[in-house]
């Protein structure tokens, strides 16, 4: 029983004319199952390192590298939303921003709300320092957040 | 030629040698410590231990150093390469490099397997602050004992020198182990449910320079200081890696790899590595034995060599033939000996080699995903098991011009062809059925020279107990004809003796057992083993080129 | 001061900036049949003339880098975008990708030429989601137009761009960590030589190349080498090494301003021109205390540097590292540089790849006496460790293989040296100030 379904198993394959090795299609493999399946599970890794002709051991390492990928264990919520601790956010009240959150929504940082809404993590730099203090939420980037704010737009989601 | 200084010192570097600067240094005995740098493995340059001043000479004699350090490891040396090692600046980045390796490290040591042979102990000792300035606490990761069926990992312990990751990757082709995480929060791991446990897993566990892997065999037995290390040769198949053998009050512990480019290279297979226990197994036979009709009349070596001499010396005046089995497992004197000895009872004496155990083809790695090898082949375990079959090849056709295979010496020994066969064992796994046996049956003197029991010695009227290759001195010769030492490194049980001694005093030889002139009188002798008087034997081997032309 | 015509951005305040029927209307790709039927090393030279040098943070003369190529290779050669922009403090790419992408694919096409590249790979920093999207329809509207792919306009020139998102590390930034990562494997910084121009992605001869470096590639290119050798601060004469600082260069201005903005300007302009004149001062009626010149890795400028001009060479004269990314962020008089420098060590050990062992380790030390010096255990002793830690470690005295430690280095280097009296008073002081939301994020 495969955990890739055949549809995103395509979209993996189409990616392969794009690189002149398969190995190269490592992260983007990694994102489509990570969007799809808000986790790469252990049996999503042998399969995406069958599919590339690698080692599982060699997709693992690339995947844990980038605290980007969660495993089985943590899945992602519906909604993952992060908030900058890096020096512009810092220094314009970012962390507080990131602690009253998590005090609202009764969470930790890597953690999912109970409701598995969403999944609220810290980030370095989102490069969005002129609109400090930033979030960037799922793909979708906003600036000068304030815990009022914040809260109208997690509650929306 | 080219001319490198180091430290002052001047070193003359081979045309066709291609060195970096810590081979270079080796070569006038100066240390330049390194972690991640192996010569077997590719170059990463990631531990730093290795850096030093490298600047060049002109033609004119000046010198030009560069500003910063390089790393030894990845810098070639040629022609006026000037290498200082020994400066402040060199220095104070080892206690640096030390400091920061020794931050998140466990002060183990007084439990740690690596003690006495560590790296990390050594460096420090001779290069290390001596002290240390850490007053946050220490990265603790968990201990990891799922690495390998032969592998625990102590996490904290790793430096990441990525050695044990690379050998996985490069040399045996499996790639279980990884590097997680990243930053001071990397461990080393293995995906889960793909344990490391290829043929070649336990060189990782000498590759490991701190007591980070450990092999589970080893574990806690036996502090290092306390091994005598005695240079052999595996006996588990014709590739005669070089190998270590070290043992305490007459107990081997552990067998080790030791670099040979003439042999192997630098690693040994798990086989082979774990593959002596036999050699302390309760069966070990330990009691010399006349045997007749189902009891053994006597079982001091006196009464029992004294009896296989005379029986042979009666079954070589009969009509019948007598003969021998030079088992593959012999060494090249063993095999001399009895050869010589048999022949000088009866010229007519037939000699055959004993059974030549191939298991599959031969395993080449690396390999890939789906077993293929990938070129260049870094390491072979071959399908032919004997450590000694064209050595004693080379014996055996001296004196007969067609060799004998064990097979159709059975078929002689069942049709009443002898009246006395001798027989040597030496595999550990057995060589000979017992249907094959039954061929022995109505032989009237079976002796049988072996070290465990086997199916024969229902059929035998002489035991002669012998010794394990860690018992024994003599001439190996590998695949490719290259005659190796292997030594005496433990003794045997009471009551075994090694066939070295036990052939010496059969065939009338005075006093003990003389290597050294034996070899001499071989290489006199035998042409295809002229090269056994060499220097070479004692250290690398040597290679004898005609002894690979011999075959069966 | 004149107002600054602005080159780099001068579509982004257009509505619909970002579409090729914008960027056309400007002018944009008019000449590009013209440039690609130029020799490529024609194409090499005049950005050579220009004396362009990279924006992404090492400055190195663009042009020159061009040239490292092997001659006469038979292909396949590569270049890599690098749109990994994680320096804090840094967003003018973003800016550039989401405003004017076609300055940027221009820019690219042109490179490539030059270099005799058929392939770029855009690696982009995953969390910019809207410079993805936007960059995908441009490379699709280019593609339609037959401006990429085979043959472009008719001149036998092929050229096309592989987008490819990043997964949230800073070291995928550097040229071949980004490389490391692009082709599938940890982004482990490589050892070099060999350098990427000889041997990089995919083992092939790749120049790395940052985004508003390509931009101005385009600018060069439609304006000319004398017009970008206008402005700027030009060589120092006495010194042959000095390739001088050319062009307009893209400011960030953030932290504690009144108008964080990105604004173009030539390359030499003052901190405090930046602040006053367009960042609308400093906040809150306060005073700058310190003022990261080129992104946190370059250090601090003090209150009393803040007339060094911002060129190559200016930072560095005042003990910075550098230029940078030109990232200016501005901490003003009642924020604590022990809080400050506390954030930028945490950042740079939690970047750090781990390959090597000064960064990995030192990087997590001094973030680790920086949190024991502000739950109020430090000793004075603990800042000449910090100091010495941070000396050892880098490209620069060679202990490292990439820059990554010389980044992080230098902020303990500047903040301890020129505010050590602040940093002894906290000591002294005995003062914890470890915040209930830097104990949530503990894991560093």
């Amino acid at each position: 029983m495969s955990v890739l379904s055949e549809e995103l198993r395509e979209k993996i394959r189409a990616e392969f004319p794009n690189y002149p090795n398969k190995r190269a299609v490592t992260l983007p493999a990694l994102h489509l199952v990570h969007d799809n399946l808000r986790a790469v599970s252990r049996e999503a890794i042998v399969e995406i390192a069958e599919l590339l002709e690698l080692h599982p051991a060699e997709v693992h390492d690339t995947m844990t590298f980038y605290n980007f990928f969660k495993d089985e264990k943590n899945p992602l919520g519906r909604h993952r939303v992060w908030f900058c601790r890096s020096i512009s956010c810092m220094l314009r009240g970012g962390e507080e921003l990131l602690e009253n959150v998590c005090h609202h929504y009764n969470v930790h940082p890597g953690e999912t709300t109970a409701d598995g809404r969403m999944t609220v993590e810290f980030a370095e730099c989102l490069g969005a320092c002129e609109g400090a203090p930033c979030i960037l939420v799922d793909d979708v980037c906003h600036m000068n957040v304030n815990p009022s704010t914040a809260s109208a737009l997690i509650d929306k989601l | 030629m080219a001319t490198v200084t180091i430290n002052g010192k001047d070193v003359e570097i081979g045309s066709n040698e291609r060195l970096n600067c810590i081979q270079a240094a080796a070569k006038v005995g100066v240390e330049i410590p390194a972690y991640c740098w192996h010569p077997a493995l590719s170059v990463v340059a990631s531990c730093r231990m290795c850096l030093v001043e490298v600047g060049d000479k002109k033609p004119d004699g000046t010198v030009a150093m560069q500003p910063k350090l390089v790393p030894g490891c990845q810098t070639p040396v040629k022609d006026g390469t000037v290498i200082i090692a020994d400066s402040q600046k060199v220095k104070d980045a080892r206690k640096a490099t030390l400091e920061y390796l020794l931050l998140n490290h466990p002060l183990d040591c007084p439990t740690c397997d690596q003690a006495g042979e560590c790296y990390l102990q050594d460096y420090s000792f001779n290069y290390g602050r001596g002290y240390s300035r850490l007053n946050e606490p220490k990265n603790i990761k968990p201990d990891k004992d799922y690495i390998g069926d032969q592998i625990t990992l102590f996490t904290d312990r790793c430096i990441m020198c990525t050695r044990c990751v690379r050998f996985t990757r490069e040399v045996s082709g499996s790639a279980e182990l990884q590097v997680v995480s990243r930053g001071s929060h990397e461990e080393i791991d293995i995906f889960p449910g793909h344990p490391v446990n290829n043929p070649l897993a336990g060189n990782v566990v000498d590759l490991c320079p701190v007591g980070a892997l450990c092999s589970k065999d080893f574990l806690y037995q036996q502090r290092v200081w306390w091994l005598k290390s005695t240079n052999s040769v595996c006996q588990g198949c014709s590739t005669g890696c070089s190998v270590t053998v070290d043992q305490n009050e007459d107990k081997v512990y552990r067998l080790k790899p030791r670099v040979n480019e003439m042999a192997q290279g630098h690693f040994m297979c798990d086989e082979g590595r774990f593959g002596w226990k036999y050699t302390h197994s309760e069966e070990r036979l330990n009691v010399p034995k006349i045997v007749s009709n189902g009891h053994s009349t006597s079982q001091s070596w006196e009464d029992v060599l004294g009896s296989v001499r005379s029986s042979l010396q009666k079954a070589a005046a009969g009509k019948q033939k007598i003969a021998a089995v030079l088992s593959p497992w012999m060494t090249v004197e063993e095999a001399w000996l009895l050869a010589t000895w048999i022949r000088s009872l009866s010229p007519q004496a037939v000699l055959a080699v004993g059974p030549v155990r191939v298991s599959g083809t031969d395993e080449h790695f690396p390999r890939d995903l789906r077993g293929n090898v990938i070129e260049p082949v870094k390491f072979t375990i071959r399908a032919e098991k004997c450590p000694n079959r064209a050595g004693v090849q080379a014996v055996a056709a001296h004196f007969m011009s067609d060799l004998m295979p064990f097979e159709e010496l059975l078929r002689l020994a069942s049709s009443g062809q002898f009246s006395a066969v001798y027989l040597t064992g030496g595999d550990p796994q057995g060589w000979i059925s017992e249907m094959q046996a039954e061929a022995l049956s109505d032989v009237e003197t079976v002796i049988v020279q072996d070290f465990l029991p086997s199916p024969v010695l229902q059929h035998a009227t002489h035991i002669l107990p012998s010794g394990t290759f860690v018992e024994r001195e003599g001439i190996v010769v590998n695949h490719r004809g290259l005659a190796q030492l292997i030594r005496r490194a433990v003794r045997g049980p009471d009551g075994s003796r090694p066939d070295s001694r036990i052939l010496w005093e059969l065939s009338g030889r005075k006093g003990l057992f003389q290597s050294e002139s034996l070899r001499a009188e071989i290489a006199a002798a035998v042409p295809a083993l002229a090269g056994l008087t060499h220097p070479d034997l004692k250290s690398t081997g040597v290679l004898l080129e005609s002894a690979q032309q011999v075959t069966i | 001061m004149a107002t600054f015509e602005p080159a780099l951005f001068a579509r982004i305040n257009k509505p619909d900036s970002a579409s090729l029927k914008t960027y056309q209307a400007d002018g944009g790709y008019s000449r590009l049949k013209e440039f690609l039927s130029m020799a490529p090393g024609d194409v090499t030279n005049i950005v050579k003339d220009s004396g362009l040098r990279g924006r992404g943070g090492a400055g190195f003369p663009t042009g020159l880098k061009w040239t490292f190529l092997p001659k006469d290779y038979p292909g396949p050669i590569y270049l890599a975008v690098n749109a990994d922009e994680s320096e804090p403090g840094t967003f003018n790419n973003r800016y550039l990708m989401e405003l004017d992408p076609h300055q940027l694919i221009e820019g690219i096409i042109l490179a490539c030429h030059a270099i005799r590249s058929q392939k770029a790979y855009l690696y982009l920093r995953y969390e910019y989601g809207t410079s993805y999207r936007v960059l995908d329809a441009a490379i699709r509207e280019c593609r339609a137009a037959g401006i990429l792919g085979t043959n472009i306009l008719g001149t036998g020139v092929s050229c096309d761009i592989i987008l490819h998102r990043g997964a949230g590390a800073y070291i995928c930034g550097e040229e071949t960590g980004l490389i490391e990562s692009l082709e599938g494997k940890r982004a482990w910084p490589r050892i070099k030589p060999p350098f990427p121009a000889i041997e990089g992605l995919f083992r092939k001869p790749t120049i790395v190349n940052n985004v508003e470096t390509l931009c101005c590639v385009t600018q060069i290119l439609y304006r000319g080498t004398a017009w970008f050798k206008s402005m700027g601060v030009p060589a120092d004469p006495n010194n042959p090494r000095d390739p001088g600082s050319y062009g307009p260069k893209l400011y960030c201005v953030s932290g504690h301003v009144n108008q964080p903005c990105c604004v173009e300007l030539p390359l030499g302009v003052t901190a405090r021109q930046l602040i006053e004149e367009h960042a609308g001062g400093v906040w809150k009626g306060r005073r700058a205390k310190a003022v990261v010149p080129g992104g946190i890795s370059m250090g601090f400028l003090s209150a009393s540097e803040l007339d060094t001009p911002l060129d190559f060479a200016g930072p560095g004269k005042v003990g910075c590292l550098g230029l940078g990314t030109a990232a200016v962020v501005v901490v003003d008089d009642q924020t604590s540089m022990v809080d400050v420098l506390y954030n930028c060590c945490r950042f740079m050990s939690h970047e750090s790849c781990g390959q090597c062992t000064p960064c990995r380790e030192g990087t997590a030390w001094m973030t680790k006496i920086l949190e024991r010096i502000r739950t109020g255990q430090g000793r004075t002793e603990d800042l000449d460790l910090l100091m010495e830690v941070a000396g050892s470690m880098g490209i620069i005295p060679g202990t490292t293989i990439c820059g990554l430690s010389d980044g992080a280095a230098w902020p303990v280097k500047n903040a301890i040296s020129k505010f050590r009296s602040e940093f002894e008073d906290y000591i002294r002081s005995r003062k914890a100030s470890v915040t209930s939301a830097q104990q949530l994020m503990a894991v560093h």
